[in-house]
């Protein structure tokens, strides 16, 4: 039981590298895609966070980018291996396009994965530890503080730049 | 079996934050951690591979769903 709970640890910990490094080289938080994130940029920004941060926020609110595109894959190799991961990343290219996101954050952010939770399987992980741990990876950005993630996102963002 | 009890605890915690959150901006990222853990949930209880594609519809439906209330709350269509 304990191992499992590292495994799950660990997964959370290489899904926020993984998802935070994939929307940041996307160029998420440079501008809202919708009218919608940037408005949750500023309510954000307005409780004390930082505008970039806020708008990376947003906008994986309002479309599936490489953090749902993680997830997704994460189930998709769990139920059906490699082929079952790319075909997340296919339904996730459809979200984006239904979403209007003209961007490709959430089918790369999807392949990537999808190669990186089957290598982890290869080493003892199992596909459920990446499924809880990018739950646990997306709540540390998106469900505890809006302001310091959204800082720590806004100083991310400054060294891509 | 911990993963789902995890995601599950998440999503409750989730739901509550969403409840008690005031402002509707705010709101949505507390949502959005709803999301991942319900499309999460889904796939750990039912295994099956066309739990797959009930999750990403599920996912990609609720995130359409957050981007309109958005998309509304921050004037909606200028004509």
């Amino acid at each position: 039981m304990l191992g499992e709970l590292l495994h799950i640890l660990a997964a959370a910990i290489i899904s926020w590298i993984l998802f935070v490094t994939v929307d940041i080289l996307f160029k998420l938080p440079e501008a809202g895609g919708v009218s919608g994130a940037s408005a949750i940029a500023r309510d954000i920004e307005a409780g004390g966070g930082a505008l970039a941060g806020g708008t990376m926020m947003g906008n994986i609110v309002c479309s599936p980018d490489a953090s749902a595109g993680t997830l997704l894959a994460a189930c998709g190799v769990y139920l059906a291996g490699i082929p079952g991961g790319l075909a997340a990343a296919l339904m996730v290219f459809i979200g984006n396009r239904i979403c209007h996101d003209p961007g490709y954050a959430g089918t790369s952010g999807a392949v990537l994965a999808t190669f990186v939770v089957y290598a982890f399987t290869q080493v003892g992980f199992a596909a459920t530890d990446f499924i809880a741990g990018m739950v646990i990876a997306i709540l540390t950005i998106q469900g505890l503080s809006h302001t310091h993630a959204s800082r720590l996102l806004d100083r991310l963002w400054r060294v891509r730049q | 079996m911990i993963a789902l009890y995890i995601v599950a605890a998440i999503a409750v915690f989730a739901a509550v934050r969403v409840v008690a959150e005031q402002k509707t901006g705010r709101k949505l990222p507390y949502a959005n951690v709803l999301n991942f853990a319900v499309a999460g949930t889904i796939v750990l209880l039912l295994d099956h591979p066309l739990s797959l594609v009930a999750a990403a519809a599920y996912f990609v439906g609720s995130t359409l769903e957050a981007n309109a209330v958005a998309s509304t709350y921050a004037g909606g269509v200028k004509r």
